[in-house]
C-alpha cells in the first residue's frame, strides 16, 4: 500500500479559515482531509461539503464521528450525500467517540464495541441500499429503511480506535484503522492488535488502511512547535488512563493534579506540568528534520497512512506548507 | 486602489493580506459571500491579480482596518496606507 498522508482539522474556526487550509494543503500534495465531529464545534458534514467544493482531488471525511450521538442511517445519509458533491474521494472514521462529551448530554458509552461494530454494519447496508431488515442488539432498522437516492461509489470506512479490542475490530471490519496514538511504541502494539482481528476474520493486514492519527506540531524550531503542542498534551495525559501513563514513565500523581488544574483553569501551573517526557509520548513534534525521522519511524512500525492531527504547528499556514515542501517530500520521492 | 500596487510586489501583498485575514480576532466580520469569493480565487491560485487582491484588501480593511494600513505602509505603499486610514 502506498504511503499517504492527511491533516484533521477541528471545525472550531471559521468555515473559510479551514477551507483554506485544505486547498492549500491538496496543492502541498496531502491525500487525506479529516474533520473532527463534535456537537460543540461547527457541524461535520456542513464543513466538509464545503471543501468539497473548492477541492478536486484530496479525500474528505469525518475524523471521526460516533453511533452514540448520530444515528448511523444519519451518518451513511450524509456520506452518501457527501459523496455526490464529491465522487469517489468520500471517506467515513467512526469511533465510540468521546467521553467527556458524550457526558455533557448526559449519553452513556454503552457497549462501545457491538455499537460501533453495528453502526458500520448499518452504514455499509445503507450504502449498498440493501433491503431486508437489520436486527442487531443495538440498532435495529425495519425493511423500508431503505434511501431514495443512489449512494454513488463505495466510501471506506475507518475505525478510530485506542484499545486492543476496539483496534482489533478495525482490523476485522474496518477498511482501514485511525490509531489514536503519536508514540511508535504504541502505534507497534496497536498494530498488532490490528493483525489480531484481521486474521480472526480472515484478512490480512495488507486489506487494512492503517492510519496514525497524531498530534502534531512543525516549526523552523523545534522549541516553538513543542510550546504549541503542549495545551493538546496536557489534555491528553489528563485523560489517559494509569496504565498508558505508567507505560511512558509518567507520573500517575502528576497527571492528577495536571487534570484538576485543567478542570479549575489553572492554564499556567497546567501547562507548566507538561514535560519533554510527556510531549515526546504523546506527540509528534519538532523541526521539519525531527518531524521527518519521528514519522519515518512511524512508518517502519507498519502504518501505511499518516494524519497530522491538532495542533499542526504554532501558524497553521506556515506548518502546512512546512510540512508539504520540507517533510512530506522525503516520503513522496522514495 | 489596487490598480496603483505594482505588479511586482502583489504576490508578496496578497500572502500578507492572508496571512492578516488568517490570524485576526475579527475574522467572522467578513461577509460569507466575500470570504467564498477570496477562496475561489485561491482555488485558482489567482489571490495576487487585481481582482483577487481587491477583494481581499477589501476583507481586511473590515477585520482588522489597522493592520491593513499598517501593511501598506510597511511595503512603502503609503499613499495606500493614508486612504485607508482615512476610509
Amino acid at each position: 500500500m502506498m504511503k499517504s498522508f492527511g491533516i484533521e482539522f477541528v471545525p472550531m474556526e471559521l468555515f473559510w479559515r479551514t477551507t483554506y487550509y485544505t486547498v492549500q494543503a491538496e496543492r502541498l500534495g496531502y491525500d487525506s482531509i479529516w474533520i473532527t465531529d463534535h456537537f460543540n464545534n461547527r457541524n461535520v458534514y456542513i464543513s466538509l461539503a464545503v471543501i468539497a467544493n473548492y477541492t478536486e482531488r484530496i479525500r474528505l471525511g469525518p475524523g471521526v464521528t460516533n453511533p452514540y450521538l448520530v444515528h448511523p442511517v444519519m451518518t451513511a445519509q450524509s456520506v452518501a450525500s457527501l459523496n455526490e458533491v464529491a465522487p469517489g474521494r468520500v471517506i467515513c472514521g467512526i469511533g465510540a467517540g468521546d467521553r467527556t462529551t458524550l457526558e455533557m448530554v448526559d449519553i452513556e458509552m454503552k457497549r462501545p464495541l457491538r455499537t460501533v461494530r453495528e453502526a458500520v454494519e448499518i452504514i455499509r447496508r445503507q450504502m449498498e441500499r440493501e433491503k431486508g431488515a437489520y436486527n442487531g442488539k443495538v440498532f435495529v432498522t425495519s425493511s423500508g429503511a431503505r434511501f431514495n437516492f443512489r449512494t454513488g461509489e463505495k466510501v471506506p470506512i475507518y475505525i478510530g480506535a485506542q484499545g486492543p479490542k476496539m483496534l482489533q475490530l478495525a482490523g476485522a471490519i474496518g477498511d482501514g484503522a485511525l490509531i489514536n496514538a503519536s508514540h511508535p511504541g504504541d502505534i507497534e502494539k496497536a498494530i498488532k492488535q490490528i493483525e489480531v482481528g484481521a486474521e480472526k476474520a480472515g484478512r490480512g493486514l495488507e486489506d487494512i488502511d492503517v492510519a496514525a492519527y497524531t498530534s502534531f506540531s512543525v516549526a523552523d524550531d523545534g522549541k516553538s512547535a513543542k510550546k504549541a503542542v503542549v495545551p493538546v498534551v496536557a489534555y491528553i495525559v489528563a485523560g489517559s488512563p494509569s496504565s498508558i501513563l505508567e507505560k511512558h514513565d509518567i507520573s500517575v500523581e502528576k497527571a492528577e493534579k495536571l487534570r484538576s488544574d485543567l478542570a479549575n483553569r489553572r492554564w499556567g501551573e497546567a501547562f507548566g506540568a507538561v514535560d519533554g517526557n510527556m510531549i515526546d509520548a504523546f506527540s509528534i513534534c519538532g523541526s521539519p528534520e525531527e518531524c521527518t525521522e519521528k514519522i519515518d519511524a512511524l512508518f517502519k512500525t507498519g502504518i501505511t497512512h499518516f494524519v497530522t492531527g491538532s495542533p499542526l504547528g504554532p501558524n497553521v499556514r506556515a506548518s502546512i506548507n512546512m510540512f508539504g515542501t520540507q517533510v512530506l517530500p522525503h516520503f513522496k520521492e522514495d | 486602489m489596487v490598480k496603483k500596487i505594482p505588479r511586482t510586489m502583489r504576490g508578496a501583498l496578497s500572502e500578507k493580506l492572508m496571512d492578516c485575514l488568517l490570524e485576526t480576532k475579527e475574522g467572522s466580520t467578513v461577509p460569507a459571500s466575500l470570504a467564498k469569493t477570496i477562496l475561489y480565487y485561491w482555488q485558482r491560485d489567482r489571490l495576487d491579480t487585481q481582482a483577487g487582491l481587491t477583494n481581499l484588501l477589501h476583507a481586511t480593511v473590515i477585520a482588522d482596518p489597522e493592520k491593513a494600513a499598517k501593511i501598506m505602509y510597511d511595503m512603502g505603499l503609503e499613499e495606500i496606507s493614508i486612504a485607508l486610514r482615512q476610509v
